[in-house]
């Protein structure tokens, strides 16, 4: 009998915790799918109801009629899905198949936590690893497939043809690198005496966002964070000064053309949020979200502009899997996992969930489904997915993201200048790193 | 040989069936306490020596006072500890002065006093979750607060995104939610005040406020005591509010130590420098509390 579940954000944390402290030390394996007809637990992060509705109601039972195993699905909030299945590893009772942010892989890898999928993969089509080339680097580990990715996500510009037509813009032609989309943002920026009015562009500068933000800076500018074997920091290196210094001025001095500063508006529903409220010509967003803006503001005409670089350099944007699956190392159905994974990932499966969470897919021929080609934008988007960069996927990561977090906050307030924030961060990113985190 | 007063008699140990008898009705409670309030502190204690993940499947690595020493010279620490002290400081004041000036107002009798105690009761009723989220759309951008600023012709605020403001902001929350409990236990102690000795106080001239120095303040002191110790412990815990409404930030400038414990155990599974962290908070509150209750008992630190 298959059971599915929607975990809320509080219930089963206490007990949860009460568990791992009390069975923490016990260890030993976990006891799934043991019985004869084929039971998998699965968890999926995210509460989303259109997401529920469809693994719900059409992917699994198609899943459960191909196979004949029972599958529970169990629905577990963003904010809660480390802490829980924390606990569940402590308490053996982790699910065989875990959905998960790519940014808790390495250390699920550095515990021994997760299955190596790429035997796996390595007998999947050619083509379709093809199909999936820009999603399946990101869930790799030290060069190992552990998670193989769900949806994607890069961060792009969106911006409104209304306001680059009232600026004498054309809409049409977009800036192309960082330097003239600066120059643009100076000629969109309203302002009220020494107050802006409508801002050039919004760029998000909560902790995340920030990191977030700062990466795409920093990569197309040729930067980057960790040195190639991720054993230091570089990123208070010339590339990652100039980067910093760039997202510093667009809210610092007299020419600033972003008033958002400290603003967590990235959360809000897409409605709410100063692209679509018209409190902002250009926003530094996740793509897939283009058609939720552009539902929310249809008389804004907003479009999506292809990731620039700083001159000279590549384009690269932060992205990457926006979540994705793993395997339990110590699930006793691993080859029935793994068989509900490939299932997720065929092409129409994975179009379809993409689309019930306003997200990307993960293969670039869905350039032509109904629900990409139906759009011009989201074609855009699909088409940057190989500007996409990922964070670094190492040990310790979510605590180097905070440190490095805060430092970006105290530089983009004007607290600090961008080269003591970068080395304070540099320092404390070695600092976990040494303790082998 | 004098007698005296008469022996007293002597007390039986009960014995047999009934004290067996007695003894399983105390057997469940006893079980719970321990399994489920001692059995955790204490292996949060063990854990406080250790280095410990919960992914981890080695299991706890005793390493002495290690995590105890870096928590001394860990400055994220330190300044959660002040932004905890600052938080009880400027909430606690405020809150038992304003609720001890309810209490004496809903003391009188005038018409709608129940429904106006009821009404500042209500806050303690409803979950502080709850209550945080109507406060952080309160203090959003377009939220009541800026909403009246602007009818009045003034800038709107970022309650909650700037360093200076995001704590106080928390604490006028808190203010406002603690305001009932605090308001109704101390009620309770003014109506245990004898009345004969305000009219002695006024028989002997005393006016209103020396009323109420001699005879409102000592008579309130338990009560006024109790309060302020159970504050201070719920105060210094402060975490839900935080993680509704500013999730620590500005950088850092909400990060009390229970937040901080929270993050430390469960977004970088360090179990065992958390659990050190909640002992040394659990001394911090403790003394707090200590002082609290000699003071309020008139006794010398």
């Amino acid at each position: 009998m298959r059971r599915i579940r929607s975990a809320s954000a509080s219930a089963g944390l206490a007990a949860g915790c009460a568990a791992a402290l009390l069975l923490a030390a016990c260890g030993g394996e976990t006891e799934t799918g043991s019985d004869g007809a084929g039971t998998l637990t699965v968890w999926f992060p995210g509460n989303s109801e259109s997401e529920m509705a469809l693994v719900n109601d059409t992917i699994v039972p198609a899943f459960e009629e191909e196979t004949r195993a029972d599958i529970e699905v169990t629905y577990v909030d963003w904010a809660d899905i480390s802490p829980k299945l924390n606990a569940a590893f402590a308490a053996g009772t982790a699910p065989d198949v875990i959905g998960h942010g790519v940014a808790a892989t390495a250390d699920l890898v550095h515990n021994d936590r997760i299955e190596d999928l790429t035997p796996y993969l390595d007998e999947l089509d050619e083509a379709a690893r093809e199909d999936m080339g820009a999603a399946l680097p990101g869930g790799t580990v030290d060069g190992a497939q552990y998670m193989i990715p769900l949806i994607m996500t890069i961060r792009m510009i969106v911006y409104s043809g209304t306001d680059f037509a009232e600026a004498g813009l054309d809409p049409d032609q977009p800036p192309e690198t960082w330097e003239d989309v600066r120059a643009v943002a100076e000629q969109l920026t309203q302002r009220d005496g020494g107050d802006i009015t409508r801002a050039g562009l919004v760029v998000p500068s909560d902790p995340i966002g920030a990191q977030q933000a700062f990466g795409t800076f920093l990569w197309s500018n040729g930067g980057e964070f960790l040195n190639a074997d991720n054993t230091a920091s570089v990123m208070d290196s010339p590339e990652a000064v100039e980067a910093l210094d760039y997202y510093v001025r667009l809210y610092q001095g007299p020419d600033a053309v972003d008033n958002t500063l400290g603003v967590a508006w990235a959360g809000s529903p897409e409605a709410q949020q100063p692209i679509a409220t018209g409190d902002a010509s250009m926003q530094l967003s996740n793509a897939g979200s283009i058609g939720k803006y552009q539902e929310a503001a249809p008389d804004r005409d907003l479009r999506l502009m292809m990731p620039p670089a700083f001159e000279g350099n590549e384009p690269q944007a932060f992205g990457g899997p926006a979540n994705g699956l793993m395997i339990n190392k110590d699930s006793g159905q691993k080859d029935l996992a793994w068989d509900f994974i490939t299932h997720m990932i065929e092409a129409d499966t994975n179009t379809d969930y993409a689309e019930a969470l306003g997200a990307l897919p993960i293969h670039a021929s869905a350039v032509d489904s109904d629900y990409i080609s139906a759009n011009p934008e989201l074609q855009k988007a699909v088409e940057a997915l190989v500007s996409n960069h990922p964070n670094p996927n190492v040990p310790g990561w979510v605590q180097m993201r905070d440190a490095m977090g805060q430092h970006l906050e105290r530089a983009l307030h004007g607290e600090v200048d961008p080269q003591e924030a970068l080395t304070a961060a540099a320092r404390e990113v070695d600092q976990v790193i040494e303790s082998g985190s | 040989m004098p007698t005296g007063a008469p022996p007293r008699p002597r007390r039986r140990r009960p014995h047999g069936k009934p004290a067996l008898f007695g003894a399983l009705f105390v057997v469940p409670a006893a079980l719970y306490v321990a399994i489920f309030q001692l059995g955790p502190v204490l292996y949060g204690l063990v854990l406080s020596f250790t280095r410990y993940s919960p992914l981890s499947r080695s299991g706890p690595e005793f390493v002495g006072l290690d995590n105890y020493r870096s928590l001394y010279g860990d400055p994220e620490f330190g300044r959660a500890m002040l932004i905890t002290g600052r938080y009880v400081l400027q909430v606690l004041p405020i809150t038992v002065v304003i609720a001890l000036g309810l209490a004496l107002l809903s003391n009188r009798a005038f018409r709608g006093v129940g429904l106006f105690r009821t009404a500042m009761y209500v806050p303690h009723v409803v979950s502080l979750t709850a209550v945080s989220m109507i406060w952080l759309w309160i203090y959003s951008d377009d939220g009541v607060i800026n909403q009246i600023l602007d009818l009045l012709g003034m800038a709107g605020q970022r309650w909650l995104s700037t360093e200076d403001a995001a704590l106080n902001a928390a604490s006028a929350m808190r203010v406002w939610k603690a305001l009932g409990s605090n308001m109704v236990l101390l009620l309770a102690g003014l109506q245990t005040v004898p009345k004969d000795l305000y009219e002695a106080a006024r028989v002997d001239g005393a006016n209103a406020w020396q009323q109420f120095r001699a005879v409102t303040l000592p008579g309130l002191r338990p009560m006024l005591t109790y309060v302020i110790a159970m504050d201070i412990i719920y105060l210094a815990q402060g975490f839900t509010e935080i993680f509704v409404l500013t999730q620590g930030g500005p950088y850092g400038s909400t990060t009390t130590v229970n937040f901080l414990i929270y993050t430390e155990a469960f977004q970088y599974n360090q179990m065992g420098s958390a659990s050190a962290m909640a002992f040394v908070l659990f001394a911090f509150i403790a003394g707090l509390s200590i002082v609290a209750i000699r003071v309020g008992q008139g006794r010398r630190l």
